[in-house]
């Protein structure tokens, strides 16, 4: 990635999209939007000091909505370029509030809230379709309960939770836990300004509130009007204490998910959504379930599927040691439902295969292994492109010229053409540069030589 | 004669491409659609078979 | 022992504010302070950000204007912004290689965040070792070499045969060297290409006609490659054809020697008449079927996914799919099953055909690999008992024909091949990749490149496009001409210490050393541009011979000793 970034051989136009493309193999001429960050790129170092100061949290996406950025953010720490960017919906600034504080903050003179979007014009010689995949929306399967059970995750956002830079440092924390927590720190900080405000009280009658509202409940300063606002206040931080006691304490037995369910084709192998197989789910759970056992070696993983697809270099090898090693089961078995459980605990029902049973069990979390599917923009891209998809939407390409589209010139590598996991697009990324360098480098004239 | 090369994704398989072509002198334009490049890779805490750091 | 440079040695040393991210977790005042006491040290200053326009500007200037001989920079990590700082020392005419960094923001600010103290101490410590090393850096120059504008393919399958032809395309001349006597490898054996089932000979004779016609390739059948010596760009390569041995200079080298398929005798009843294997069944759909087979029994993972060999060999189960659907093509009415563990009919193309394969009839039971089933003759047939373990019942099914889908393993002379071309094989015997996940068709050592089932089974799509992408990455070094290397290399610099043991040369993964026959007996020579400086070589040597440029022993020893000092 940072290759990619400094090599002086790449224009790198992140934050970017194409709107135009005319011409043809060894001649296309390309508009590009640049979208506006409301930061200036040259300028912005990268620091953060933006978004240190910046008052407004938004769900962060690259955390799959799991933990909170700022309205002026960089995409993720390491990201390149490292330039920040401002939310145009959450920027209060740019909703017409009075804000500006990055502009105050930012010692290099970087925000601009008078940028204006750019139209580049490219000409090139060929395009490679590189525009990756989305990952299926699990919320359109009713008996999994996604949207519901708050326990239920994606593979993706799972692999958020196990990551060191992730919103729980790497902790399996449960949502249910999560939002519990999150509400405690709503309380607490309406109980600070509550405190605050009886302090003041305190401290124009010199007593404390506690005594203060025995001797009003009993009657007492029954026609103070200062003294009815105090009780009243007291009241109502009562009101809040308890129920953030009550929280405090349920929060003191929460403990990390150990109990996890794994379910495969979730989207895909399913004539209701996609029939295909998106080819890495399986290899997916299995490292998720590995590296969740690394993390604490209690954990215990299921991994629910029809068939296990190991398919790659030593898949099949990383499979047997993660049910030797890692507490890894496999169970031959679709998933029919997910209910909800005692303590937010999802349970799954399934059939046993090869027992030939239904059954249930109770899990700390489950995981769904969706698909990959086609990536949403790339109908409108094709389109502008002019070039053919298969009836899911994929680019359409031969197995003979796996990386040539139906037009000349353009050329389609990794999982705009198909799911594959990683080396396969690799791979395939290769290929694509090939093709391309065939049209873009101008034959070589090399002295034949006849041994 | 155009000699450049557009690339249109910035995740694993179009940063691989620009990388082979620019190695080999050709002139890449990457677009990305995102703020930063990197795509869904970047979102991998680390990957089969090896548990490699993703990035 | 370098000459003693203290004279002429004026290092300047610039510190990092990065916004905050240094600044609001350090003292960065007493750090610039102590600094300034630091030995050799004529220069301090702080800066916003020393890698923004202003910060490059002020480090040229410090060079120009205060005569400095050696620039420090402590701020974030090399892996970033090292080259920046580098090639800015080389534009204000100071050599690049006198440049060193510091990191004060990973490793003291980002994880001492709540210990401003100790975090400063320890940015202390870092700055004065970074310091005693500066004062012993020594100028280096890029090394470079020629590279032949020549390729040679090894092995003319199907990914070979692209490589090849993709190579020559880009107007490379291109030596392409088949130990059969066709072009065509595995898929001269083959009947039909799945999923479009198109005829594989047909296929094969277009791609020959293109490879034998192009004025770039030269191709040799019932020949190999005997001996390769040298190294990226300067590779002397023997091959032996039947006439002649030829000694042919080449600059990269593609593998692409394929696979073979396992023979299972004695498993299963193997006898290549009523029990064959998917390969042998190839050949029989192709002739077309003896119109009396009416039951055919297949076998999953006969040979594989067991102790021996306990990969998944990929391409199988979709064989056997692709040839069930063609014997029900050829005799309808026929009764074909599937005895297998998993169907790995992974991705869009291979799922699509496994559907279609149950609407035409094909019939698939689930066996459990503790209890395999059981190939029995019977009168002039075969019968096979299966435990379905889905049903949870023994079932005996009547089979004229029973195929085993038996995987690709590696190529008998595998072993060989990687002896010759130094490159390392997987314990499965298939060459083993760079990276298994980042660098699939490239090898650790620069120069050799890989594609096709020699790397691990691929079906005619994965095996096409790898041999698109071996050729790109070998065009890389081709396109340049030259490579060029980082000086930070192994140097071997007390050549009369070498006792030519060959221990570094064992230990090296870059296949960066040899031993050479000298006047003065046996001495390790390194070749500098197979070189990656990973220093294993200067670590393992027993007697310091070797040592790694900007990393000689003095500079570290230096570093040490400048730690030990109390700041």
């Amino acid at each position: 990635m940072l290759d990619v970034g400094r090599h002086p051989n790449i224009s790198l136009m992140a934050y970017s999209e194409i709107e135009k493309v005319e011409g043809h193999e060894g001649n296309f001429t390309v508009t590009v939007r640049r979208k506006k960050r409301y930061v200036d790129e040259a300028k912005c170092t990268g620091c953060g000091a933006c978004a240190e100061k910046c008052p407004t949290s938004v769900p962060d996406a690259f955390n799959t909505g799991l933990g909170t950025r700022k309205a002026i953010y960089s995409y993720f720490a390491q990201g390149i370029p490292s330039t920040h960017t401002i939310d145009p919906d959450f920027c209060r600034q740019l909703n017409g509030k009075k804000c500006g504080i990055c502009q105050k903050t930012c010692q290099a003179d970087a925000i601009d809230f008078d940028q204006e979007d750019k139209i580049v014009e490219l000409d090139v010689a060929g395009i490679i379709i590189a525009a990756g995949y989305d990952v299926f929306d699990p919320s359109q399967i009713p008996e999994y309960r996604y949207s519901e059970l708050p326990n239920v995750l994606t593979a993706l956002e799972f692999e958020r939770l196990l990551s060191a830079s992730g919103p729980t440092d790497g902790h399996l924390d449960l949502p249910s836990d999560r939002a519990v927590e999150a509400e405690i720190k709503a309380l607490e900080k309406k109980i600070g300004k509550s405190k605050r405000m009886l302090e003041k009280f305190e401290k124009k009658f010199d007593e404390s509130s506690k005594q203060f509202y025995e001797k009003y409940n009993k009657g007492d300063y029954s026609d103070d009007k200062d003294r009815k606002k105090w009780a009243d206040k007291y009241a109502e931080y009562l009101a809040i204490m308890e129920p953030l006691e009550d929280l405090k304490k349920k929060a003191e037995s929460f403990t990390t998910a150990k109990r996890l369910a794994f379910i495969q084709c979730v989207g895909s192998r399913d004539f209701r959504f996609y029939p295909f197989c998106s080819g890495y789910c399986c290899m997916h759970s299995i490292k998720e379930a590995i590296i969740a056992h690394e993390h604490e070696n209690e954990t215990t993983s299921r991994i629910f599927g029809m068939d296990i697809r190991a398919i790659g270099k030593g898949f099949e090898e990383y499979k047997i040691r993660g049910g030797n090693n890692s507490n890894i089961t496999y169970v031959r078995g679709r998933v029919g439902e997910i209910s909800q459980g005692p303590n937010n605990n999802p349970v799954v029902t399934y059939e046993d295969t090869h027992e030939r049973l239904v059954k249930s069990q109770e899990f700390d979390m489950v995981i769904l292994a969706t698909a990959c599917v086609p990536t949403i923009g790339i109908i409108e891209l094709a389109k502008i492109l002019g070039v053919e998809l298969d009836k899911y939407n994929f680019i359409k390409t031969s197995p003979f010229s796996p990386v040539d589209t139906n037009v000349p010139g353009i050329f389609a590598c990794g999982c705009a053409g198909a799911p594959m996991d990683v080396p396969e697009s690799v791979a395939q990324a290769s290929s694509a540069a090939e093709r391309a360098a065939e049209i873009a480098i101008q034959l070589r004239q090399v002295q034949n030589v006849q041994f | 004669m155009n000699k450049d090369i557009l690339v249109i994704g910035g995740g694993i398989a179009g940063m691989q491409s620009s990388l082979d072509l620019a190695d080999m002198g050709v002139k890449v334009h990457l677009v990305e659609k995102l703020p930063s490049i990197g795509g869904k890779m970047a979102q991998l805490d680390k990957t089969f078979p090896t548990n490699d750091c993703a990035i | 022992m370098p000459e003693n440079r203290d004279n002429d040695v004026r290092i300047g040393v610039f510190i990092c504010h990065c916004g905050s991210n240094i600044a609001g977790y350090l003292e960065m005042e007493t750090l610039a302070e102590y600094t300034e006491t630091l030995p050799n040290v004529t220069f301090v200053q702080r800066n916003l950000y020393t890698c923004s326009e202003g910060g490059i500007n002020e480090i040229k200037k410090a060079i120009k204007e205060q005569n400095v001989t050696r620039v420090v920079v402590a701020s974030c990590t090399p892996r970033t912004h090292g080259p920046l700082f580098m090639s800015s020392c080389g534009e204000a005419g100071l050599h690049p290689y006198l440049f060193e960094m510091v990191n004060i923001r990973d490793q003291c600010s980002w994880v001492h965040m709540q210990l401003k103290e100790d975090g400063t101490t320890k940015a202390k410590d870092l700055i004065r070792m970074g310091v005693a090393k500066a004062a012993l850096l020594e100028p280096q120059e890029p090394i470079m070499s020629d590279v032949q504008l020549r390729a040679l393919v090894i092995g003319g399958g199907i990914a070979g045969m692209t490589a090849t032809l993709a190579l020559a395309n880009r107007g490379y001349e291109v030596v392409l060297v088949e130990k059969q006597e066709a072009l065509g490898g595995m898929l001269n054996r083959l009947n039909k290409l799945g999923p479009v089932m198109t005829d594989a000979s047909g296929f094969i004779e277009g791609i020959t006609e293109k490879i034998t016609q192009h004025p770039k390739i030269t191709a040799f059948t019932n020949s190999q490659v005997t001996e390769v010596q040298g190294f990226i760009g300067k590779y002397k390569v023997d091959i032996e054809t039947e006439s002649k041995t030829r000694n042919i200079d080449i600059g990269v080298i593609i593998v692409a020697t394929g696979g073979r398929v396992f023979v299972p005798d004695g498993l299963y009843g193997y006898d290549g008449k009523k029990v064959v294997t998917q390969l042998e069944m190839e050949q029989l759909l192709k002739k077309g079927l003896d119109s009396n087979i009416k039951n055919v029994v297949m076998i999953q993972c006969a040979g594989s996914r067991n102790e021996e060999r306990p990969y998944c060999s990929r391409i199988c189960c979709q064989t056997a799919v692709k040839n069930a659907m063609l014997i029900k093509e050829q005799i309808p009415d026929a009764r074909v099953s599937i005895l297998y563990r998993d169907m790995q009919m992974y991705g869009v193309e291979n799922e699509e055909m496994f559907r279609d394969s149950k609407a035409k009839g094909i019939r698939y039971m689930n066996y459990d690999p503790e209890k395999p089933p059981e190939v029995k003759p019977v009168a002039k047939s075969v019968q096979v008992s299966v435990y379905h373990s889905l049903l949870g019942q023994e079932l005996t099914l009547p089979a004229d024909l029973v195929v085993l889908s038996t995987p690709v393993v590696a190529q008998e002379d595998a072993v060989a091949t990687s002896h010759l071309l130094r490159i390392p094989v997987d314990e499965n015997g298939f060459f083993l990749e760079g990276h298994v996940k980042l660098k699939p068709l490239d090898f650790a050592t620069d120069g050799v490149y890989l594609c096709g089932s020699a790397r691990f089974p691929a079906n005619i799509r994965e095996a096409v496009a790898q041999g698109l992408g071996a050729a790109s990455r070998a065009s890389i070094p081709l396109s340049k001409g030259s490579v060029v290397v980082e000086p930070i290399i192994s140097v071997l610099t007390n050549e009369e210490a070498c006792r030519g043991c060959g221990l570094c040369v064992a230990l090296c993964p870059y296949s960066a050393l040899e031993i050479q026959n000298t006047e003065k007996g046996r001495k390790v020579h390194v070749i500098d541009v197979a070189c990656k400086g990973c220093g294993v070589c200067a670590a393992t040597c027993y007697q310091h011979a070797l040592s790694i440029n900007s990393f000689t022993d003095q500079q570290l020893e230096a570093q040490i000793d400048a730690f030990l000092e109390v700041s």
